[in-house]
This record gives structure tokens, sequence and C-alpha cells, in this order.
């Protein structure tokens, strides 16, 4: 297995770090098996992309451009990469773990006959075939899976890869692949898009990240926890059980399903510690918990705790952080 | 209206922790003390179900497991909720039975029954966290898969399924038959059965079908994935350690936990 495909779905704007995954997953793959790795754009990115795929690692570029893949349009989106994988003899595909990533993904497999594996938290290779760690039951164990036939489609989990640092100047060839796309195999499309209005910085990005859960007992408590995160300039998230109640967006869910984040701090507040939750935070790289159950699992994951209830404690934590920047001269 | 929804039976992902323990011969978690439930997000798809049938004033529910003779607690929980019909893919008959075998079953299954206008599954196992099976089993069918639906609406002839995204939400348009899968959503928390729905499921006989009822050969299930070797399953290691912070009051708590803040640079 040599021929290592990253698949990048153009987006508005530069390319982005799901994309910096893929292909530095791909890279590494690549690097292991003694092959190459191809960048697959599909749909139309700015010009930007080929030259920070080539960054990144890929040793060419491919674009797949066509009218019906202006937008995200799940069944042409696939067969373009189906043609863009025949064309390019793809042995190892990896596909971006975004939303439309992990949608392609079991769909194009079946039609390339590929095996397929998501949430892989490492994958490399080595004479000729392919480790994966694929952690399963909620975080709690680790499978290890061995492949050795082609073809082979990875999604990596999202924040799970370590970016290659970028090789600026580098130059890959980049073409264009011509292809056909029958119109009448899209089945679905989009009627309307609504973007989650965030305040502030993005989860996935934010360098501190304040944390509800149940224990919050109510929406109420994130009030709290946004008076806390505006002092510290943060970010806050969610556990499943939270947004279940519909106390906060969906958007704001950390975990096994929901977003995966990488913070200087997280900070759990009321959150009982779930392997699930966990998964979301694994990047993390300070986590400290605040509960008022001495038992919860959170505490067998942090760094540093406190036994209390948040109703007190963010309250007196918000008043203690004043104080210490005021005597700091801050 | 025909709405079928696909269920997995599950070792309760809520067991603790500390509780957890994997055979690493058999290469699975050791049932131990845990009970089986259905995969959370098959719920939340069975939800969406029977809100989409509330909705359009009438339609028929059909559940469906792959699973050993236990899943029958699993398809029982889904009448006593309101399916209509509820049947068990008998997994005894096929061992080592992997994602895109399952979605084979399930196709074979699908087929014997009158058309379905939505097929439905949960986004992903709460075991196993794949989230290939819906996609594979829309591939089979030929039909448009489409992921991580939180609620489903019928307009004329077509679904509008309303999904997330990374940055959002999405309302996606589709003619059925399609194949669905549901993430979790404070609109799809699955209903409380009611005491004389849960009798009645109780009593329900739960038909099971096999090799022979879906005409199918164990060597059809072979897919790709066979050819993957599972080498091992363990439980990672962690070597955590909590600085407990303590103090004689909250302000006390407080003032140590914000000093540890600024000592880790983040304040």
């Amino acid at each position: 297995m040599k021929n290592v495909v990253a698949l990048l779905i153009a987006a508005p704007g530069g390319l982005r770090r799901t994309e910096a995954e893929v292909l530095s997953a791909g890279r590494r793959l690549a690097d292991g098996l003694g092959g190459t790795l191809a960048a697959v754009i599909l749909g139309a990115a700015e010009a930007s992309w080929d030259g920070d795929a080539a960054a990144y690692g890929a040793d060419r570029v491919l674009r797949v451009e066509h009218a019906g893949l202006a937008e995200y349009q799940a069944e042409l989106m696939v067969e373009a990469a189906r043609l863009a994988c025949a064309a390019l003899q793809a042995e190892i595909c990896l596909a971006p773990s975004s939303t439309y990533g992990l949608e392609m993904a079991p769909v194009l497999a079946q039609k390339l006959g590929a095996a397929v594996v998501t949430d892989v938290i490492a994958a490399s290779g080595e004479a000729g075939q392919v480790k994966i760690t694929k952690p399963v039951y909620g975080g709690k164990a680790n499978s290890e899976l061995i492949a050795r036939k082609s073809p082979l489609l990875l999604v990596m989990r999202a924040r799970s890869v370590a970016l290659l640092e970028k090789k600026t100047g580098a130059v890959a060839e980049t073409s264009k692949l011509d292809v056909q796309l029958d119109a009448g195999l899209a089945k679905s499309r989009i009627v309307e898009r609504k973007q989650e209005a965030s305040t502030g910085v993005r989860l996935e990005d934010a360098r501190i990240i304040i944390s509800g859960g149940r224990g919050l007992g109510g929406p109420d408590g994130f009030k709290l926890l946004d008076e806390l995160a505006v002092l510290l300039g943060g970010a806050v998230g969610a556990s499943r059980a939270a947004c279940d109640q519909g106390w906060v967006p969906a958007s704001w869910q950390i975990g096994q399903t929901g977003k995966k984040v990488a913070p200087e701090l997280y900070l759990a507040v009321g959150i009982s510690g779930a392997s699930q939750h966990l998964v979301g935070i694994s990047g993390a790289k300070h986590i400290v918990a605040v509960n008022k159950d001495e038992k919860a699992p959170i505490f067998e994951a942090s760094e540093a705790g406190v036994v209390e209830d948040y109703r007190a404690m963010i309250p007196a934590l918000i008043e203690a952080v004043k104080k210490h920047r005021a005597a700091e001269g801050k | 209206m025909h709405l079928v929804v696909c269920l997995k039976q599950i070792m309760d992902p809520e067991l603790p922790p500390a509780e957890f323990r994997v055979d690493t011969q058999k290469k699975e978690a050791v049932r131990g003390s845990a009970n089986l439930v259905i995969s959370v997000f098959d719920e939340n798809a069975l939800e969406v179900a029977l809100q989409l049938r509330d909705a359009a004033g009438g339609g028929k529910i059909t559940a469906l497991c792959v699973g050993h003779e236990s899943a029958v607690d699993a398809l029982r929980k889904a009448v006593s909720m309101r399916a209509d019909e509820a049947i068990r893919i008998r997994e005894e008959e096929f061992p080592a039975l992997d994602a895109y075998g399952a979605a084979r079953l399930l196709a074979a299954a699908l087929r014997k029954l009158e058309p379905a206008d939505l097929v439905f599954c949960g986004r992903e196992a709460g075991d196993w966290h794949g989230a290939i099976v819906g996609g594979l089993l829309a591939g089979e069918l030929q039909r448009p898969f489409v992921s991580l639906a939180a609620a489903a609406q019928r307009t004329d002839e077509k679904f509008l399924l309303r999904r997330q995204t990374d940055e959002g939400w999405e309302t996606v348009e589709c003619a059925g038959p399609a194949v669905v899968s549901v993430t979790n959503d404070d609109s799809n928390q699955p209903r409380i059965p009611k005491v004389k729905d849960n009798m009645m499921a109780f009593r329900r006989q739960i038909p099971a079908w096999g090799a022979a009822e879906l005409g199918i050969q164990t060597s059809e299930l072979n897919g790709p994935n066979a050819a993957l070797e599972f080498a091992s399953l363990g439980i990672p290691k962690s070597e955590k350690q909590c600085q407990v912070i303590g103090g004689e009051s909250v302000e006390e708590k407080a003032a140590r936990l914000a000093q540890k803040l600024a000592d880790l640079h983040v304040l």
C-alpha cells in the first residue's frame, strides 16, 4: 500500500485545521509506507489551498471542480471523490473529521470496496501495513487494528492529529480533474443553513474553556460560567447532559459526540466526568474540576479539583481572580 | 408512511469507569454487573420517528435489531414506546459480524418488509462508535444517506431533516426512501413509556429472523472490513493524580484555586 490520498472538502477562506490534520496524518502514513501523498480538493477552494497542502506534505494536489460541487451535496461529492480516488489509484484514503467528511466516509467506502475505520486516534504505516488505534466503549478502551489490504478509508478523530510543521515554500504539482457529474445523482439538497451565533472564540480554538454539566441544575448556572469566562477571556462549553436538557445550544457540546477541544485550561463545573465527555478534552493541557460530589469520576481525570457547590464556588472564584489581578497590578 | 428504526443493544455506557473491565483474550468488554440498553442515539432515532408519525397523524413504525436473545428486551422497549412492529435478526447465526455484515443483514430485512419511506439509526453505536452502518446500509439500498439529523418533518412527498453541522444547523430536503442517522438533541429525548404500554410490550412475541428467513448466506456478509485484523483491546493506563484544593471556607478555596490558575499561566 503506497498511494495515500487526503480528501479535502472546499470551504470559503484559507485551509483550516481540519484539512491540516488530514494532510499531516496522510503525510505520516505515506512516509511510513514509502509512498506518496496526494491532496484532493473537492469543490472550489482559494488558490492558497494548493501551497498550504504542499506545505503540509502533499506531493501533488488534484482539484476537482464542477458546478455541482459549488456547495456540499452528498451524492455529487461522493461521486467526485470516487472519481478522484480512481484517477489517483488511491490505496489509502483519509476523509476529514467534519460533518460532511464523516457523512461521506461510509458511502464512499462502500463504492470503493474499502475497509473503513473512523474515530481513529493513531494510524501508522510500516512494511506495507497500517496499524490503527481506535478508542471504543466511550473512550474507556483502545482497540488496535491492522490493515494489510487496500483500499482503506480512515477518518482521524478531530484534534487527535499533531500538525506537521508547515514547510514554507513547498511546491506540489497541481492539476485539475475534469469530471462528469450527472445532476440526477443528487437525491437531497440543503434548503436552509443556520450558523450558530458564536460569542467570541470557537470552542475548538479556545485557550480557556469553562464547561458546565448536569450539576449546574439549569440554564442559569451557565450565566455564572459566562461571567467567569469573560473575565478569563475564555469560551463556555457543556456536557451532553446539559445540551440534552436544552440548557445550552447543541453546538456547545464537548465529548465523544460533540466538539473535541484542546485548551490550555479546561475548567469542568458540575460535570461528573463520564468517559464519553473526557474523550472531548483529551487534548486539554490542564483539567481542573469543581464538583460538590467528591466521588465524581472527573477528579480522577483532573490535575486539580475543588469539592464544592459551584453556586458558591464560582462567584467566589470570580472575586478571587479579580483580587489576584488587582494585587498583581493588572 | 412506513418508518423503520434500526436499534443496537449494548452494554450500558454509563457504567462507572472504575467498574469497566476488558477480556483481553476475547477482545471484548466484560459484562459484569452492567445492564444491556438500547444504544442512546438509537433511542433518539426512535423518538424522531415517533414524532414524525405523531405530526403526520399516522404511519407504521418497525423496529429492527441485529442482536442475541437479550435484544428482545430492547425491541420490547421500542414496542412500549409505540413502535408497531419489532423484529430481531438472529445475531447468533452470524458470528464475527462487522459493520458491512450488519448493514447487509439490515438491507436483507428491509427487502422483506413493506417499503420504508425513511430508515433511521443512531449516529454511532454507543460502544463501538463506528458511525458507518447507516451509510453502508444506504449504499446497499442505493438510497441517499443524511447524517446527524435531530428532527424530521414530512412535506408533500418529501422529507425535511434538520441536521447538525460543524457551525450550526442545516435543513436537508430529500425524497424517500432514504437512510437517516440521528444525533441527540433536547428535542428528541426518548419518551417514557406509559405503564399500560410497558405491560403490553412485555407480553408481545418478538419474531426472530435468521439466514433462512432473510434468504442470505453467511458468506455474503463478508465485506472489506473482514480483512482488518483486530489485534488487541486494552484499557489505557492513566497516571493522573488530582491535587485537591482545600480550605476552611469557600473564599479560601477560591483564593487557592485562583493562585493555581495563576501558576498555570492562565490568569
